[in-house]
């Protein structure tokens, strides 16, 4: 029998195999979708702040065992919601992809877990491991799903060269706070900067002033907003609202704060035109990065009020790791994760990207810089980054808008909670 | 003498009849569509309608997990004041696009079509900013918005002694969104001006010349002649500009995101940040269909009237 190419070919003959043609390639198209792609490499995308920790720790791995590859690349923050969460919707998420701790965002634990997109680490034996006052951020259901080295913390990060030009030292209190801002602004430094047109950087004060003004008065103040019997007006978020404010009537911020971004905030505290960032200490390296020498910066723990007993810590779990529940490499990508979750990678980790690792065997090793912040941590006076409890993905981008429209005058304190209370009660 | 032409042979006649039929040529056979139409129905039709669906669903746009909600999600839009004010801002944005941008690019195109030496260079450098990315225009000109007395558009006015009118240009909640449409009118003005010198360059010259003879002015020939014949123009830059402004999105996503707060929100971000940010795809889909609609109608009923326009004239 004469094969098909053999034959003089019509033009009706010519269009079936031209629609042959089409049809398999949209079928193949349509069903070939394979999570982590075809070329053996494990798949992995993560988050951009994680960088140092993440690429060490696979680099390692790979040296290790000398079967394994890897494709790596990295998100900013808001690409992770876009990019990543497209391909989780379309079947063919990266193998390992960075995940947020907790609740709170589209692309957290508690929402990617709840839609059966992670695969289950609970079996691992560092799961066991972990402290019980994080189980929120890595659990669901009591099943472990995400992997993330340790703690960031939130607090000032300061240009000594400015501090001492001004005569001053780092505040244990919110009044001594102001006298020091005061001190600096006499001096011409800009005594915080604040890059509010960068949405993620509006939140950070508040979350700075917030474990001063709710949690260390009530410490259950998560459980009872999820009860009902709490709201974001009638707490002390309203405190530190009008002390963000406070901040800014002062004069005590750079000039339009929503005019500027995080880049250039972080360039003013480098060259020190600005004394101090509000900031997480997963940046440090960025601010090390604009200064002259690594040695000018340091950090201490933001005071939220005139009591130094109550000025307790924001420390969240970093941006984790998890394996794609539908991943064909799962198996590799989970035997990677329990390498990552070694104390001395753990530790590895934790100190390229300036955290406090999750454990430790011994002494941690942790960026000199954090040392203020340890006591905090070790007496259980730090709190989990808010959102991080929030029930659904609208609060903490209500939570940005708020804040930038009562820097520029569009709304009250009042108002701005209100409109935060409003999108914590709709729907998960 | 009268001359007498023989009549064209049958086929010829034949085949004059089906070039009518044609417009000018052999009719082709309906199923060479067919591949086309097939390639449209895949990458168009059926994601669209598939997509559609999801506006009646409360899917949150990753896992399996979906109910149909009905209507819900356009009942939430009506009384969504998020949304209903990044509509203002989109109907804010679209005039003012349209208007500007599109009598900028008469001007422009007034401008180079006259018989200055520099006019092919102003051609070129007046269409330059279009051939960029919106993306890094949008990036250029937030770095000519810093407000930092000391950088960009800030200096420049401090430089020539007009310190007093330095800005927030981005930061402030009441100029971003003039801001935004600025930068929007200097990127695409140049697009205007190249339909309307398509135009121009159709007028008949002689036209010109016996009203010049009528004693008619500058002003009495564009209004009498230029401004008519120009009428095709018009609807295509109008409905271009209209259509762009009504799903303007690139440029608010890499200057602002949308705020401060929620000052330079547009249909278009609000559906973005609902799909990807508060993990609301079905709602999103909802703001998506009935912006496509509004789109579809405001563009009918300016194609109607921007029709009518040219035949009048």
């Amino acid at each position: 029998m004469a094969s098909v190419f053999e034959r003089p070919v019509g033009r009706r003959h010519l269009l079936q195999l031209a629609g042959g043609v089409a049809a398999a390639s949209t079928l193949a198209a349509c069903g070939g979708s394979s999570s982590g792609g075809g070329d053996g490499r494990l798949k992995v995308i993560g988050a951009g702040s994680q960088e140092a920790g993440l690429r060490k720790a696979l680099t390692e791995y790979k040296a290790k065992n000398a079967d394994f590859d890897f494709n790596l690349s990295f998100s900013p923050a808001d690409q992770l919601q876009t990019a990543l969460r497209a391909q989780l919707a379309a079947g063919n998420a990266p193998d390992l992809h960075a995940v947020y701790p907790g609740n709170g965002s589209a692309m957290s634990m508690v929402q990617l877990s709840k839609a059966k997109l992670l695969a289950d680490l609970s079996d691992q034996a560092w799961t066991q491991k972990i402290p019980t006052g994080f189980k929120g951020a890595y659990q669901q259901d009591g099943k472990t799903f995400i992997f993330s080295p340790g703690t960031s913390v939130l607090g000032a990060i300061y240009n000594k060269k400015a501090f001492a030009t001004a005569g001053v030292q780092p505040p244990t209190t919110w009044s001594e706070l102001l006298t020091v801002c005061e001190a600096l602004k006499k001096k011409g430094i800009v005594p915080l900067a604040l890059g509010a047109q960068t949405p993620w950087v509006t939140q950070l004060i508040n979350y700075a002033l917030v474990p001063g003004t709710v949690y260390a008065k009530q410490p259950d103040f998560d459980d009872k907003m999820a009860a009902g019997s709490a709201t974001f007006a009638s707490s002390g978020w309203a405190d530190a609202m009008n002390k963000y404010l406070e901040l800014q009537k002062r004069g005590f911020f750079n000039d339009n704060p929503n005019g500027t971004t995080y880049e250039q905030a972080t360039s003013m505290v480098g060259t020190g035109k600005a004394a101090m960032a509000v900031q997480v200490s997963a940046v440090l390296q960025a601010y090390r990065a604009a200064a002259p020498s690594p040695d000018d910066l340091g950090m201490f723990p933001f005071p939220a009020t005139d009591t130094v007993a109550d000025n307790w810590i924001p420390g969240g779990i970093v941006v984790g790791l998890a394996v794609s529940a539908k991943s064909k490499k799962a198996d590799q990508a989970r035997k990677f994760i329990e390498f990552c979750a070694q104390p001395d990678v753990v530790g590895a980790w934790a100190e390229a990207v300036a955290c406090v690792p999750l454990y430790a065997e011994g002494q941690a090793k942790v960026d000199p810089v954090l040392k203020p912040f340890l006591p905090y941590l070790a007496d259980n006076r730090a709190v989990p980054f808010m959102d991080q409890r929030w029930p659904n993905a609208e609060v903490q981008p209500t939570h940005f808008a708020v804040v930038q429209e009562l820097l520029g005058g569009k709304t009250t304190v009042d108002g701005a909670l209100k409109e935060m209370d409003e999108a914590y009660r709709k729907s998960t | 003498m009268t001359a007498t032409v023989a009549p064209p042979p049958e086929s010829v006649r034949r085949n004059a009849v089906r070039g009518k039929k044609g417009r000018g040529g052999i009719a082709p056979p309906w199923f060479f569509a067919v591949p086309a139409l097939l390639v449209y129905a895949l990458v168009m039709l059926y994601p669209s309608i598939v997509g559609a669906g999801s506006a009646f669903t409360d899917w949150s746009g990753v896992g399996e997990q979906r109910s149909f909600v009905g209507l819900a999600n356009f009942k939430q839009l009506i009384h969504d004041d998020q949304a209903l004010g990044a509509l203002r801002n989109t109907l804010f944005l679209t005039v003012a696009i349209v208007v500007v941008q599109n009598g900028l690019g008469l001007l422009l195109a007034l401008g180079v079509h006259t018989t200055i030496k520099s006019r092919m260079l102003l051609r070129v450098i007046f269409f330059a900013p279009v051939v960029v990315s919106p993306v890094m225009v949008s990036f250029l000109w937030k770095y000519v918005y810093n407000p930092a007395p000391d950088a960009g558009l800030n200096a420049a006015l401090g430089a020539v002694g007009l310190g007093s009118l330095r800005q927030d240009w981005l930061g402030n909640p009441s100029l971003a969104i003039w801001s935004v449409a600025f930068t929007v009118i200097w990127q695409c003005a140049g697009y205007s001006m190249v339909i309307f010198l398509a135009g121009l360059e159709g007028v008949p010259p002689e036209l010109h010349e016996s009203a010049m003879v009528d004693g008619a002015g500058t002003v009495a020939r564009f209004r009498h002649i230029t401004w008519p014949l120009l009428a095709p123009a018009v609807t295509i830059n109008v409905m271009l500009s209209t259509v762009g402004g009504l799903t303007l999105f690139t440029q608010i996503i890499a200057m602002t995101n949308g705020g401060p707060g929620y000052a330079t929100d547009t249909l278009s971000t609000v559906l973005y940040k609902q799909a990807f940010v508060f993990g609301k795809f079905g709602y999103s889909t909802a703001v998506a269909l009935v912006l496509a609609v509004f789109v579809a109608a405001v563009s009918f009923i300016q194609i109607g009237y921007l029709r009518s326009r040219e035949t009048a004239a």
